[in-house]
């Protein structure tokens, strides 16, 4: 009988303990930009973290089509292979002339691909010099602590394997300026955090 | 009975299948699932084999050259429900066509050269006449600034020495300067004045002339350039080589253009391979002045002898005014082969697809004109005539700009990274009013602004006076411009004053300016912010108060550290 009953309590316990640690291991809440129709591609992520010592094996898209790059940000962890290919009817010129990554493939033809790979934090600004319209971002961070928002401007971060502790979450965006806040994990885990953005000049990912 | 009818339909279809094999010679290519024929033919004219013609089935992207005999061979598809129509077209000569089957031998196709004369009698169309068939081109020609230079009310209020409000006296005016004095700023902003026997050299009267007919650079007036040559007697230092004809059949006009394929009743087209070139930009965006007396100036001072040396408009007394094409030729001069920007033309950017034009369409003409003379192309053989350039769509990618400090104790240092990222030329280029700024702040983290200690401020002639109504004379910053200087030692003077060029610090292709910068913290602890603006501004400040211009910033890009 006492045996069922530590048995019981010992279930109780693990469900417990389990249920918190689901709990603890997602950071979200609400973005709320001023003067932006849509809320969403609002990047929210978290500094002073560790860094990401083993690159992704995922290799990421970043599409042409209709004169448009998509996405439009594209969010990854340093040592990250891109894919571009040109699934647009005509050519198009992708190339980067930013200090984190410089690459240039000349024009390409419909169907083709070109791949690279990011192995330094920071900001990657596409262009196609043949069609002006055409900018996209690839944001390199140094770990995978990072989520984008949706449309209504909520997110969910994962930080499993994060240690408790004090970190900054911060936000980046191509038209508000960067947020920054000093949150505790242990408090802000499970809680719904609020981020009021106003437009502006955007920041650095990391200083 | 039943095997009889049997046996006889399988000899017939043995029969035809062979029939079809005999006399029609068939390149099979059943590796590449695609069946194809051949055809082939000679292009001729009156005087005899016409070599190197260029032959397509019409709006197919390959073409074959002809040989020395004028013999041409095409693979065309095999199945077809139509006939094909093969183009052929070469430069000095009208293209033409003939209509075959597959596997037709015998598809000559007959060539007439152009007229070998001009007539500067000729009165060009109106672009409302191309536009009935042409209706999207024409639309996006007509919101460009290309279809509206005769009555730029800048234009006129510069020419003219009058204000927005029509006020005369009202600052620099050519007219002023040069009373009695024509100018030639109708050969670009009214060229088919220009060119027209009786038409009108002031640019004033050129809207009214009844020889100027239309506003701005027509496309009759574009499409009646045969070529265009180097020269020594134009303001560009190049002459656009006309051929106003019409017709040698009907009712039909000569018009020249990139197709060799392009062959109705409507037009009479040739083909030229002057509008895949980027010289065919360089009439009108190219200016120099000459200096009456050969006085030279301090060349030296503001362009390398490489980039002037490239530039090839002569020596150290001439005044370079616009120099778009020389810029473009000058980076492209300065390529390796193998570089992936080698080969980019004025026409790959300033004549692209834009969104709004989307879904991709396969024709250049509309409407019912589609369903007669139509030929189906790649939109990758098309181009838009947009012309945009100088616009804020253009603009917003044309430069970019990053930033990154350090705080060393009491200083912050702030690099600012400023490329010219998708501009084939320099940036700004064209009319020397334009330039574009980089503003520069640094605050602390209660928003008081740091002291300078190091690094360039930007000129008086930003303004003087509240940021907030973008005057920026004394802030941390760098213009990039060229400016124009006169004899009396005043700068951004009109080019018809300028006696030399006092700087020109605009940003070359794909090239980074890096700009250093130091602040002064008073609390090392604090987190100060730099914040970095550049800034687009089609003329200067001066200039528009005194024109009564309204001034129209174009924010190109912000970052902060």
């Amino acid at each position: 009988m006492n045996s069922k009953r530590i048995l019981i309590f010992g279930l109780i316990f693990l469900m417990m303990t389990t249920t918190h640690a689901f709990a603890s291991d997602l950071l979200s809440g609400n973005v709320k930009a001023q003067g932006l129709r849509k809320q969403d591609n609002i990047l929210v992520y978290l500094t002073k973290t560790p860094d990401q010592t083993t690159p992704p094996q995922e290799v990421f898209v970043l599409d042409q089509n209709n004169l448009t790059f998509l996405p439009h940000i594209l969010v990854i962890p340093k040592g990250s292979t891109v894919s571009f290919p040109n699934n647009d009817k005509v050519d198009h010129n992708v190339f980067s002339l930013s200090r984190t990554k410089k690459f240039n493939f000349g024009s390409y033809k419909p169907g083709v691909s070109h791949n690279v790979t990011f192995d330094k934090p920071g900001i990657v600004e596409l262009r196609c010099d043949l069609h002006s319209e055409m900018i996209s971002y690839i944001l390199v961070m140094k770990n995978s602590y990072f989520a984008l928002t949706d449309k209504k401007g909520n997110f969910t971060l994962d930080v499993t394997g994060l240690a408790p502790g004090k970190y900054f979450l911060k936000t980046w965006h191509e038209k508000l300026k960067n947020s920054k806040m000093a949150i505790d994990l242990a408090v802000a885990a499970g809680k719904k955090l609020t981020i009021n953005l106003k437009r502006g000049a955007p920041g650095v990912l990391y200083k | 009975m039943k095997k009889t009818i049997f046996f006889t339909s399988f000899i017939s279809i043995i029969a035809v299948i062979t029939a079809v094999q005999l006399i029609m010679p068939i390149t099979a290519r059943s590796s590449q699932k695609k069946i194809t024929s051949v055809i082939r033919g000679v292009v001729a004219s009156q005087y005899g084999m016409v070599a190197d013609a260029r032959v397509r089935i019409a709006g197919s992207k390959d073409f074959t050259l002809t040989d020395v005999n004028g013999r041409f061979t095409v693979e065309a598809p095999l199945f077809s429900s139509r006939t094909i129509k093969i183009t052929a077209g070469k430069d000095g000569w009208f293209n033409n066509s003939v209509n075959a089957l597959p596997g037709n031998q015998n598809a000559n196709v007959m060539l007439f050269p152009i007229p070998a004369k001009d007539n500067p009698n000729y009165r060009f169309i109106s672009p409302a006449v191309c536009a009935r068939c042409h209706n999207t081109l024409a639309k996006y020609w007509d919101k460009s600034k290309m279809a509206h230079t005769t009555s730029n009310v800048k234009v006129l209020n510069m020419y003219n020495g009058t204000d927005a409000t029509g006020r005369e006296l009202s600052g620099p005016g050519y007219k002023i300067d040069n009373p009695g004095k024509d100018g030639n700023c109708v050969s670009c902003h009214a060229p088919s004045a220009a060119v027209s026997n009786g038409g009108a050299k002031d640019i004033e009267k050129a809207l009214w002339s009844p020889r100027a007919e239309w506003d701005g650079i027509s496309c009759d007036y574009c499409h009646k350039i045969r070529k265009i040559t180097k020269t020594n007697n134009t303001p560009s230092l190049f002459k656009s080589h006309l051929k106003r004809q019409t017709p040698l059949k009907g009712n039909s006009i000569l018009v020249f253009g990139p197709y060799d394929d392009v062959v109705n009743t409507v037009m009479s087209a040739s083909y030229s391979p002057a509008f895949d070139k980027g010289n065919f930009c360089a009439a009108c965006h190219s200016q120099i002045k000459k200096s009456d007396n050969k006085d030279t100036w301090n060349r030296k001072q503001v362009y390398t002898d490489a980039e002037w040396k490239s530039f090839d408009i002569g020596d150290d007394s001439v005044i370079p005014v616009q120099t778009t094409y020389q810029e473009w030729k000058t980076w492209q001069n300065s390529l390796p082969a193998d570089d992936s920007n080698k080969g980019k033309r004025c026409q790959d950017c300033h004549m692209s697809w834009r969104k709004e034009m989307l879904p991709y369409d396969n024709y250049i003409i509309d409407g019912q004109a589609r369903n007669m003379w139509g030929t189906k192309r790649d939109p990758q053989n098309i181009r838009p005539h947009h012309f945009d350039g100088g616009t804020q769509i253009q603009l917003k990618t044309a430069l970019s700009m990053e930033i990154e400090g350090e705080i060393n104790g009491n200083i912050l240092d702030v690099n600012v990274f400023i490329t010219n990222t998708n501009g084939g030329h320099w940036i700004p280029t064209g009319d020397p009013m334009r330039n574009v700024m980089m503003v520069l702040s640094a605050t602390d983290s209660d928003g008081k602004v740091l002291k300078k200690i190091k690094g360039e401020e930007l000129p008086t002639w930003t303004g003087i006076g509240k940021i907030e109504d973008g005057n920026y004379a004394g802030l941390p910053g760098k213009m990039f411009s060229k400016v124009l200087k006169d004899k009396k030692g005043n700068i951004n003077v009109p080019f018809w004053q300028a006696t030399e060029v006092a700087a020109d610090t605009r940003i070359r292709p794909k090239t980074t300016i890096k700009l250093t910068y130091q602040f002064k913290i008073e609390n090392p602890d604090d987190e100060p912010v730099a914040e970095a603006k550049l800034i687009y501004r089609p003329f200067m400040k001066s200039l528009a108060k005194v024109k009564k211009w309204e001034s129209n910033d174009i924010l190109i890009t912000q970052t902060a550290w």
